[in-house]
């Protein structure tokens, strides 16, 4: 895997932990979510947010469930884990430090 | 938790895998619906909207896939639809599968039989506390094992810091009289702290106190169990009853928990009553008690060996005439009980692990020319995309999935032949009792199959899938697709291995089978056929000193004489091949008294005169007791012909005398020689025969008897009459061991039959499993060669040079694998050398015979493939395949 795509499937995963610590969402409201806090700056591919939603879900860090839409319709919802609060936090973390780190370079020069 | 909500979807994508695609397509398709509604609210035109959504989402089929990936457990929907192929690819080749199963079958099956006998015989704890603690100690004279006389277990209890309790024990006979008809039942005499050492306490009522094995001390008794049920139809209120043992009355005190087995066939548990000649110094050679103890916590087995040998030297120091050749051993009690048949059991399990080897061999050989068949198959797949690994995994799926078939059938296989086994031997290997199928033994067969799966897979998968696949497809067209030479060198050279373990297998077998011939042909010194044999034990309540216990023998012999059909009758203390006698040391009158190793020891024997001849006893020299000899005349002894060697080897014994030390009622053991009689084997048939002295049953009566008829009918069918006549002189008397005497021979030989005939059995499964492999390789190779051998019967080859052809191939494979086998079996045939008799582990009869059976069989093998190379038409056979 190439590191840019690496970069932005961990920066994704991040974006979804966070969105979900607001509250149960189904995918769509998940990536409407983004869009809408990110200002529509952060426009992610729609469908690569189902792979990191698996992969996320495999790992423990959320839960999926079906339920009914506020549009009545069936769909599958997701909820964060008291792991993936944990793990939000701790990435998080992880972010502040990066982009910290990478402000200071970028106004050294 | 979260590995179980992991687990719960693995397992709905295994099992409800279209469920979990569906809901993946719903959720897509519901983001895209929402997207598009979306889209038409912000003002897209209606037709552009879903259109406009797709894009934005991106190729569905393709995050399907990766979501796929995402969602983990792959590999498991992937051995979902191995083993799917695998189920329909196995049911195409029917014989194929067959063949298979069955071999693996029996492979796994009298693995997991003889296994579960290990289990139970060999690796079961016992139901005691910390029962690696309780260890056996034992005197040790010349590097064999003794007993231990109660002069030097006082002292060894007195001297030693390294045991929390030593006990004494036991085993002898009682009567019952009380609460029924007279039983004669086993007690076990042990020391007041037998049950504290033991660690285990009755389960009602309570043990044995402090003192109350003293001389004196009230006579109590614990009820086994088995007895218990029994006897006294499990009646509770039994303890604090009385019950008559011996004629003595006994209090009831409690009842055995139902695990104490110890020791092996007991009835109930007395205290000992140790006497003072019992304690004396001089009986400090009388060694005839057991000891169990328990470690102290703080002791290791090595330390108390220490200990205990020290001790073992200050008493040799002490009492140099009894004890200066005398060492001791501590074994844990585990290993003692088990002790003679560990190793035939380990041999065993050695020998069906053959068996799966052989029974690997045979299918891997099979998948092997399967796999070959399936060449071409295996080729388009490759050429379509499949991966090596995918193809290797999908090929090894398929032999697990054959391998767990073959273990079912097996493990249902193992369950019928544990339950035999156990029928056939429990009543000669006591230990058997505990042997059943349980959780462990069949986890064991999962493993085994499993292992097996892998085992006989790996060959075909590596080399169905290996280099050179993309090949085959290009000579698909020339006949089977075949694997080529590098499958049938392979095929050959597991059928050589088949071969060699079969050959080891066989020799083993063969070893014992020729032992058991040559035992059962020994002559034992007696004669056992048309002999019935019945034993009782005189009470010492009725019977209280040897002139009434002689006058009951003598009545009871004249009229069992009296019975139509007896011929003659005759009494002893204990019969031949029971290992029930006790020996003793003794001294020749002229000459000086020896102490040590060199003193002459002699197997004490009593004997009524028609004892003799009614067992076939020969008198070689002098005279045999007559009615004459009784308490009133001077002592006479008959001596055994080894006696007569060993201790007399230059004079002649008659009219010499013989005193020892050991007596009763005042009197010592003793005589003059009037006879010499023939060996008897007295101990087994394996031992060679061991110096005796008789002594005639009035001169020196006893209380624990054996009587013998010479019957002219068959002799189990005069034993009620005899019964009756027991019951006519004494009605509270027990008969018991109640046999043809033939009867007590085949019992003795027992375990010795059991370990032949099922090492016989497995040898003869490997041959067979043997004459399949080269079946299948030289059929296969014929049928490859169909071709060449129809252009030789083109161009005139006669049928002989056809069968010359297949037949050496198949005689070169096993002359090959018994070169191979011999070699092996002469390494492994070392460790049966304790169970052989007159055979030498290299022995030259069975390491000829054996690879001549085989050969034999591998002909027999060739039949089929032979007929059908002298059958092949040349005309189709050319033209056929090119």
């Amino acid at each position: 895997m190439d590191p840019r795509a690496e970069l932005l499937q961990g920066t994704l995963d991040l974006l979804i932990l966070k969105t979900l610590a607001l509250g149960p969402l189904h995918g769509w409201g998940i990536s409407k979510r983004i869009r809408q806090l990110s200002s529509e700056v952060l426009r992610v591919g729609q469908g690569s947010l189902y792979p990191a939603l698996y992969r996320l879900e495999d790992r423990g860090w959320i839960d999926a469930e079906w339920g009914v839409s506020p549009e009545g319709r069936k769909a599958k919802f997701y909820r964060l884990t008291a792991d993936g609060r944990k793990q939000l936090s701790a990435e998080t973390e992880q972010w502040n430090v990066f982009t910290l780190a990478v402000n200071h370079v970028l106004r050294a020069t | 938790m979260r590995w179980l909500a992991r687990l719960r979807r693995r397992a709905r994508l295994l099992f409800a895998r279209s469920a979990v695609e569906r809901e993946m397509d719903d959720e897509m398709q519901f983001h895209l619906q929402m997207e598009t509604e979306e889209l038409s609210r912000f003002g897209a035109p209606p037709d552009e909207a879903p259109r406009l959504a797709k894009r934005r989402f991106g190729g569905v089929a393709r995050y399907q896939d990766e979501a796929r990936d995402a969602r983990g457990g792959r590999w498991l929907e992937e051995l979902r639809q191995d083993i799917r192929y695998a189920v329909r690819v196995l049911g195409h080749g029917r014989g194929f599968v067959a063949v298979s199963l069955l071999t693996l079958a029996l492979g796994v099956g009298t693995n997991t039989a003889i296994f579960s006998v290990v289990r139970g015989v060999l690796l079961r704890d016992l139901p005691y506390a910390d029962p690696e603690r309780l260890v056996s100690v034992y005197s040790v004279i010349r590097g064999n094992r003794a007993a231990v006389s109660p002069p030097d277990f006082m002292d060894w209890r007195a001297q030693s810091r390294s045991f929390s309790g030593l006990a004494a024990y036991f085993l002898s006979t009682t009567n019952l009289t009380s609460d029924g008809e007279p039983e004669r039942l086993t007690q076990a005499r042990v020391s007041a702290n037998f049950f504290d050492v033991l660690g285990i306490q009755p389960a009602l009522g309570r043990g044995f106190r402090a003192g109350e094995d003293i001389l004196g001390a009230p006579r109590v008794v614990v009820l086994s169990d088995g007895l218990w049920r029994r006897r006294f139809g499990a009646d509770r209120s039994i303890i604090g009853r009385t019950i008559t043992l011996d004629d003595y009355p006994t209090t009831v005190i409690g009842i055995a928990s139902p695990q104490l087995r110890f020791p092996l066939g007991v009835d109930l548990w007395l205290t000992t009553r140790f006497d003072e000649r019992d304690l004396a110094a001089k009986a400090r050679g009388a060694r005839w008690i057991d000891v169990v103890g328990r470690l102290a916590p703080d002791a290791t087995l090595s330390g108390a060996t220490a200990e205990m040998n020290a001790i073992a030297a200050r008493l040799a120091q002490l009492d140099p005439r009894h004890n200066a050749a005398v060492g001791t051993r501590i074994i844990t009690l585990q290993h003692d009980l088990v002790g003679d048949v560990r190793r035939p059991l380990l041999v065993l399990l050695g020998a069906v692990g053959l068996v799966m080897l052989i029974a690997c061999v045979n299918v891997a050989s099979l998948s092997l020319a399967r796999t070959a068949a399936r060449g071409s198959e295996l080729a388009v797949r490759v050429a379509l995309g499949a991966s090596r690994s995918r193809l290797t995994r999908q090929i090894l799926t398929e032999s697990v999935v054959l391998a767990l078939g073959g273990g079912l059938a097996g493990t249902l296989l193992a369950f019928v032949a544990t339950r035999a086994l156990v029928a056939y031997a429990s009543a000669d290997l006591p230990l058997m009792n505990a042997v059943r199928m349980d959780g462990v033994v069949l986890v064991f067969a999962l493993s085994l199959t499993m292992a097996s799966g892998l085992v006989f897979g790996i060959v075909p998968a590596l080399h169905g899938a290996g280099r050179g696949i993309s090949d085959r497809l290009r000579t698909a067209s020339t006949r089977g697709a075949s694997l080529g030479i590098g499958a049938g060198r392979l095929r050959q050279s597991l059928v050589v291995v088949e071969v060699a373990l079969a050959i080891a297998l066989l020799a083993g077998a063969g070893l014992l089978a020729r032992s058991f011939l040559r035992l059962t042909s020994v002559d034992p010194g007696f004669r056992a056929d048309r002999v019935a044999t019945f034993s009782f034990t005189l009470s010492p309540v009725r019977y209280p000193n040897g002139a009434r216990q002689a006058l009951f023998a003598q009545e009871l012999i004249s009229r069992l004489t009296h019975v139509p059909g007896v011929r003659s009758a005759g009494i002893s203390f204990a019969l031949p091949l029971t290992n029930s006698a006790f020996g003793f040391t003794f001294a020749i009158g002229g000459r000086p008294e020896t102490s040590g190793p060199d003193e002459p020891r002699a197997q004490v024997r009593v004997a009524t005169p028609d004892y003799f001849r009614t067992m076939g006893i020969p008198l070689v020299r002098g005279r045999g007791f007559t009615a004459q000899d009784n308490l009133g005349s001077p002592p006479v002894l008959l001596i055994s012909q080894e006696a007569a060697r060993r201790y007399w080897p230059n004079e002649d014994p008659i009219g010499q005398t013989v005193k020892t030390g050991w007596g009763s009622e005042g009197r010592l053991f003793g005589g003059t020689i009037v006879g010499v009689v023939g060996d008897v084997r007295q101990y087994s048939l394996a031992m060679s025969p061991q110096p005796e002295i008789y002594s005639p049953l009035a001169q020196w009566p006893l209380d624990e008897l054996s009587v013998v008829m010479q019957t002219a009918g068959s002799p189990a069918s005069l034993l009620p009459a005899a019964r009756d006549v027991v019951r006519q002189l004494d009605p509270t008397l027990a008969v018991y061991d109640a046999q043809p005497m033939s009867d007590l021979v085949r019992a003795s030989v027992a375990q010795r039959r059991f370990y032949a005939s099922l090492l016989g059995a497995f040898a003869a499964l490997a041959l067979v499993l043997a004459a399949i492999g080269i079946y299948g390789v030289i059929a296969y190779s014929v049928q490859q060669r169909r071709r060449e051998l129809g252009i030789r019967i083109a161009l005139g080859a006669a049928p002989r040079l056809v069968m010359a052809l297949v037949l050496r191939q198949g005689l070169l494979l096993t002359l090959m694998g018994s070169a191979l086998g011999l070699l092996g079996a002469s390494a492994l045939t070392r460790v049966l050398e304790g169970q052989l008799f007159g055979v030498a582990s290299l022995d030259p009869v069975t390491f000829a015979i054996v690879p001549a059976v085989l050969l034999v069989v591998a002909l027999a093998a060739c039949v089929v493939p032979v007929r059908r190379a002298l059958a092949v038409d040349p005309a189709t056979a050319i033209r056929a395949e090119s």
